[in-house]
């Protein structure tokens, strides 16, 4: 069983510069776009948007990320993870993270195939979304929290301590997976 | 300076003979000092990975302004670590509330009385403490209570529980992190908020916000604890504290004024007199228990 939660919050900032994209078939796939170096954030979102709907599913995660690269504008930043049958396959391209929680450890996902053991739990998200967290409070939220949807309260509890979510744009989805 | 002509010839001989064997059994006991210390480093730089992480512990317990100590710790005995670990807690009586004191001693006794701890069993021991809380409740009916943080150390791995707004601190790497988040209302007005779209800021304009939405003493209370324990590193440092020490000494001003080469004790008195040096004319009580994990063959 695979658990998710979203948070997207625009950190009162006057647009969003990021989007989060959630794909449940053939496999999950979870995909942040962060434009915040973009001059037109929108239409590269929503060009972003087009390529993952048509291209997902057809082809490999390098595929699509050559897709990226070609279509959009080189200031794009983005993060693709998908759930496969024993690991998860991600690919990232400027200050999009994922960090993976296990054994009460904290790492940073690797680009490629990465197998998962039971009880992993994964968080996605922006630069200006890990910025205001550490390591360890992060791994503490993880342990602490039954469920995907408290784990990501309680970072923006942390986020909200510093910053009062008037940071800019704030992306991030947790995912949890049960084997 | 000296006219040792006028020493009898054996006396001399006997000072000559008492220098040489001062200079021989000197330059002796500097080969052996030096072989040990090369043969310890060679030997702790082969065997780091083997050797165990203990916890060298250390605690202050003051008072501050306040007319009574509402704080209480519990610290479990150190000569059963390597059977069941150990276990640190600290318990601070509710303001505004009666018998704090008599609450959060009782809290820290009944952890004694339930010690010795399985490592494994969390939920079990946040049974234990949730027990503790509906025996305040039935005596109190809510008309006192206390707050908790407990931590449980084995090797490498540590477990945290906790009720209301007490603090289980984590220095690492020069970085101080709370680790427990505050069980108050402004936790769930953030949360509203954030669900809504808007900034927080209203929730932290409220005073009111910081009352408790759990502790030690409510009925049926909600134990924060790892699922999973947390991984510890040498030289990590844990503050077990009550938020008297936070009022004063915010997480920042912690890591600045502490060194990191300093052991557990030099950490809590650096700390005590930090807050002391705040002079805060309503200071309230203030204490903690400072673990460093070092690593050692014993």
């Amino acid at each position: 069983m695979i658990e998710y939660y979203t948070f997207k919050h625009r950190g009162a900032a006057d647009e969003y510069k990021d989007e989060v994209f959630l794909r449940l078939v053939p496999n999950l796939t979870v995909a942040i776009f962060n434009g915040s170096k973009l001059d037109s954030p929108k239409s590269q979102s929503l060009l972003f948007s087009e390529i993952l709907s048509s291209e997902e599913g057809r082809n490999g995660i390098d595929y699509l990320n050559q897709t990226f690269e070609e279509c959009l504008d080189k200031d794009s930043e983005y993060l693709i993870l998908r759930v496969e049958q024993k690991g998860i396959e991600s690919i990232r391209k400027g200050d999009v993270r994922a960090k993976i929680v296990r054994q009460g450890q904290i790492s940073l996902l690797p680009n490629g195939y990465f197998g998962l053991s039971s009880d992993d739990r994964i968080i996605c998200a922006t630069d200006n979304f890990f910025k205001f967290l550490t390591n360890e409070g992060i791994l503490a939220d993880a342990l602490v929290a039954d469920s995907c949807n408290d784990w990501m309260d309680m970072m923006v509890r942390r986020i909200s301590d510093q910053s009062q979510l008037k940071c800019g744009n704030l992306s991030a989805v947790t995912l949890k997976l049960n084997r | 300076m000296f006219d040792y002509s006028i020493l009898p010839d054996d006396t001399v001989r006997a000072i000559i003979v008492a220098l040489v064997l001062f200079a021989v059994s000197f330059v002796f006991f500097i080969i052996v000092a030096l072989y040990t210390l090369i043969k310890y480093t060679l030997y702790s730089n082969k065997h780091k990975g083997k050797l165990k992480l203990v916890c060298d512990v250390a605690y202050f317990h003051e008072r501050g302004k306040r007319d009574n100590q509402e704080d209480s710790l519990y610290i479990s005995p150190m000569d059963k670590v390597d059977e069941t670990g150990f276990v640190a807690a600290c318990s601070d009586g509710m303001g505004g509330l009666l018998n704090g004191e008599v609450v959060s001693k009782y809290v820290t006794d009944s952890l004694g009385e339930n010690y010795p701890y399985k490592f494994d069993a969390q939920a079990e021991n946040a049974k234990i403490i949730s027990g503790i809380s509906d025996r305040i409740y039935e005596e109190y009916h809510l008309g006192a209570g206390a707050t908790l943080v407990m931590v449980h150390i084995f090797d490498d791995y540590m477990n945290f529980y906790s009720l209301g707004d007490s603090n289980i601190i984590l220095i690492r790497n020069n970085r101080a992190t709370l680790l427990n988040y505050k069980q108050n209302y402004v936790t769930l007005m953030i949360r509203k908020l954030a669900e809504g779209g808007l900034d927080t800021s209203d929730a932290y304009k409220d005073t009111r916000a910081k009352g408790l939405i759990d502790f030690v003493g409510n009925l049926k209370c909600n134990v924060l604890t790892t699922s999973r324990p947390l991984r510890l590193i040498e030289n990590d440092i844990i503050i077990v504290s009550s938020d008297g020490v936070t009022d004063s000494m915010p997480l920042n001003r912690i890591v600045n004024h502490i060194h990191l080469d300093q052991n557990a004790a030099g950490i809590a008195r650096t700390i005590k007199y930090g807050v002391k040096s705040r002079k805060n004319p309503r200071q309230d009580n203030y204490s903690a228990v400072v673990i460093k994990m070092k690593r050692s063959f014993v």
